[in-house]
């Protein structure tokens, strides 16, 4: 087995709500609540979820971006959860982070050598000539050339902007990326080149990725270990392909909803009833049971724990493995496609 | 051709004068529209799917302006079924105002910026309806229905003056007479009440005097569903109208689409990058890149055999749920900037089979199969 690079030790990370004329507290919105997550050097842990399932909180609390509640966070073994000042600063060099909007993470009066360099400058790494040919080189990395480095942020495409993101996350060889929907915001043709480049940077850089997205396909595709987020828990983590193993209700649900590209299939998902309810007043017991077709007495009062269902993989459902949820559209198409 | 079109595009060229020059958006584009189709338009963001759309309402703003090419609207009678060509590009201003909204109606992407957060639903999906609908009929309806429930709460003499006051409206029905303004409210929130129920809004009458904020994203687009159809248009198109909610809404929205086809019968477009999206469906695809359409079959046909270079790169960009794949395979480059269009073919810098013609030719779109129409100088053999 190899080494743990990041532990997350029931992480909790809760955001107040103010309200009256005193501001006084009046609630809290449970975005991550009580997550526990080890992640390996070198592999790529999946962060999957529908909007409003803390999946990006998780992300940049794990960073120290957001200052956790409750919980411990250990990197390289060591607990980085009360670090300040200059040695937070050196731990963040190990860690980089890509956001979703690359328009957005960029400032438009800087040149791309400026924004991408920044990071060296900062941490008294590079000056100078020494600079411009480190600059150059991280481009180069990401599929950009000499041309591009006096240039600014809107002379961009969107996937080019989103490599140039990337180069500046790896400006200080970190060895921890988190890449919060890095390709959500490009189009199919540029997110597959997008999606091969982290691939094979992660090879050339040795990186440990968390890649955090709502495209079960995507996450899919990247990752080694997916984790299922609903109203900040995770709900299932699994090692193993998400689509043929699901064992909780959820993930089975979140899998069918998934649009299957051929139209022979089509009208055949299972439709979730409902939305995602409010993250301020999770639902009692088992968070999913108010959409659960499963959901039992049991469920809406006892919160089924995350237990282990055979080599590492995770559910936290009450009735992991007894469940039969029959065949979704996509298992159907796959069969249909190998058989072919 | 003698079928039945609800709208048909030809040669559709739209233009933006911008300061960095023109923007040639729409470079000739073609599409057609069979009654009770539901046609999806695919395409990568600045292909001009949306353009489209807002050219077919006469929705481009300036610096944007139409230049060419005809729009033609089938219009068919709801009681003779006789069917009139409109051609929109030449209408007045207030002769489209009839149009749009009205047979013509379109939900557009974000439903979080676009009803307006300062008005109930009840009263922006109300205003359509009196804006659009003659509710003599509809208010007179209203009138007896509240009679009748006040007739079961009183006795005696007034029980019979409130009958006759009934008779006195059910005899009118055939020949309303013009409604006041309180009637026409009245009249037209019944029958946004009964949209909100149409497009499966749970608790519709809450929700009627509800303001948009307080709504979720998946009831929002549900409410801009129901604005949109509430004039029962003859076409109604999707721009992207699912691609801000979650997969379980999406789920929920698109399932709801295809029962609402069969219930009410409009044709419907629906814009969208998401191939899953148009599979599930629609039953005509129209791919477009960069201002032209490039291909245009039926969805089966597209999915199975596409000829175009494009789509047949396009299908296999997307990462599937089902399969296991090291790399993805990708079109390379990215989309031209449409100041400066590539000469000829506008894909033939991304594309894997260009010739020497393609350099200099632009492809018309051809029938290379029955029911199967491509802009290309090297179709591959459906692959």
């Amino acid at each position: 087995m190899t080494e743990l690079l990041v532990e997350i030790e029931n992480l909790k990370k809760y955001f107040p709500l103010t309200g009256g004329v005193f501001r006084k507290v009046v609630g809290k919105v449970h975005a991550v609540d009580d997550v526990s997550l080890d992640i390996r050097e070198g592999e790529t842990v999946g962060i999957v979820g529908e909007s409003g399932c803390g999946k990006t909180t998780l992300g940049r609390t794990v960073l120290r971006l957001l200052n956790p509640t409750d919980g411990k966070i250990h990197f390289q073994g060591r607990d980085i959860t009360e670090l300040k000042g200059t040695a937070l600063r050196e731990i963040r060099r190990q860690m980089q982070i890509v956001f979703q909007d690359p328009m957005a993470s960029l400032d438009p009066r800087v040149t791309i050598k400026n924004s991408v360099g920044e990071p060296l400058i900062v941490n008294k790494i590079a000056r100078g000539p020494l600079l411009r040919n480190k600059v150059l080189e991280l481009l180069q990395a990401v599929g950009l050339n000499e041309d591009h480095l006096n240039r600014f942020p809107h002379e961009f495409s969107g996937g080019q902007r989103q490599r140039i993101c990337i180069a500046r996350a790896l400006a200080l060889n970190p060895k921890f990326v988190v890449m919060d929907e890095p390709t959500s915001s490009t189009d199919v043709s540029v997110q597959a080149q997008t999606l091969n480049l982290m691939k094979d940077l992660q090879k050339d850089f040795k990186l440990t990725y968390m890649f955090i997205s709502h495209n079960l396909s995507v996450v899919k595709h990247m990752s080694d270990r997916i984790a299922v987020m609903y109203l900040g828990k995770i709900l299932e983590l699994t090692p193993y392909d998400i689509f043929k193993t699901s064992k909780h209700p959820y993930t089975f649900a979140l899998v069918s909803a998934v649009p299957v590209p051929d139209p022979r299939f089509a009208g055949r998902a299972q439709i979730l009833k409902g939305e995602v309810p409010s993250p301020i007043n999770p639902p009692t017991g088992c968070r999913f049971h108010p959409r659960c077709i499963f959901a039992q007495e049991k469920c809406k009062l006892e919160e089924p724990e995350l237990r282990d269902v055979g080599d590492g993989h995770l559910v936290a459902c009450h009735f992991a493995g007894e469940l039969d949820f029959g065949k979704s559209a996509q298992m159907e198409y796959a069969q249909a496609v190998s058989s072919s | 051709m003698t079928e039945d079109f609800a709208l048909k595009v030809e040669g559709l060229v739209t233009n933006f004068y911008t300061y960095e020059g023109v923007v040639l958006a729409l470079a000739g584009v073609d599409l057609f529209l069979r009654r009770g189709d539901t046609m999806g338009i695919v395409g990568e963001t600045g292909c001009g799917k949306s353009v489209t759309a807002r050219s077919i309402l006469r929705l481009v703003e300036p610096p944007g302006r139409i230049e060419q090419g005809s729009i033609t609207f089938f219009d068919r009678d709801r009681e003779t079924n006789e069917i009139a060509p409109i051609e929109i590009l030449d209408l007045e201003e207030a002769e489209m105002m009839d149009i749009r909204g009205n047979k013509i109606a379109i939900v557009f992407q974000d439903p979080a910026t676009f009803p307006n957060p300062v008005f109930r639903i009840g009263t922006q999906i109300a205003e359509v309806i009196m804006l659009h609908q003659d509710l003599g009929r509809a208010a007179l309806e209203v009138k007896i229905e509240e009679l009748e429930v006040n007739l079961d709460k009183t006795e005696g003499d007034r029980r019979n003056k409130i009958e006759e006051k009934i008779e006195h409206y059910k005899s009118q029905l055939d020949t309303p007479p013009e409604p006041d303004d309180n009637d026409k409210k009245a009249a037209a929130w019944k029958l946004a009440i009964d949209m909100l129920k149409l497009v499966k809004m749970p608790a519709p009458e809450q929700v009627i005097s509800q303001y948009p904020h307080e709504l979720s994203g998946g009831m929002r687009q549900r409410a801009l569903i129901a604005m949109a159809l509430s004039c029962n248009p003859a076409i109604l198109i999707c721009d992207e109208a699912t691609t801000a909610l979650d997969v379980t809404v999406q789920a929920q929205v698109l399932n709801l689409l295809n029962e609402l086809k069969s219930e009410i019968g409009t044709s419907i477009m629906i814009i969208t990058h998401d191939l899953g999206v148009v599979a599930e469906t629609c039953n005509w695809v129209n791919v477009m890149y960069a201002g032209n359409t490039v291909e245009t079959a039926a969805t089966e046909e597209i999915f199975e055999t596409p000829m175009h270079p494009y789509t047949m790169g396009l299908l296999v960009a997307v990462p599937k749920l089902h399969e296991t794949k090291e790399r993805l395979d990708q079109i390379r480059g990215s989309v031209p900037n449409l100041i400066t269009p590539p000469t000829g073919c506008r894909f033939h810098p991304r594309c894997d089979f260009v010739t020497e013609i393609c350099k200099n030719d632009r492809p018309r779109l051809r029938e290379l199969k029955p029911g199967h129409w491509v802009a290309c100088h090297n179709p591959q053999g459906g692959s």
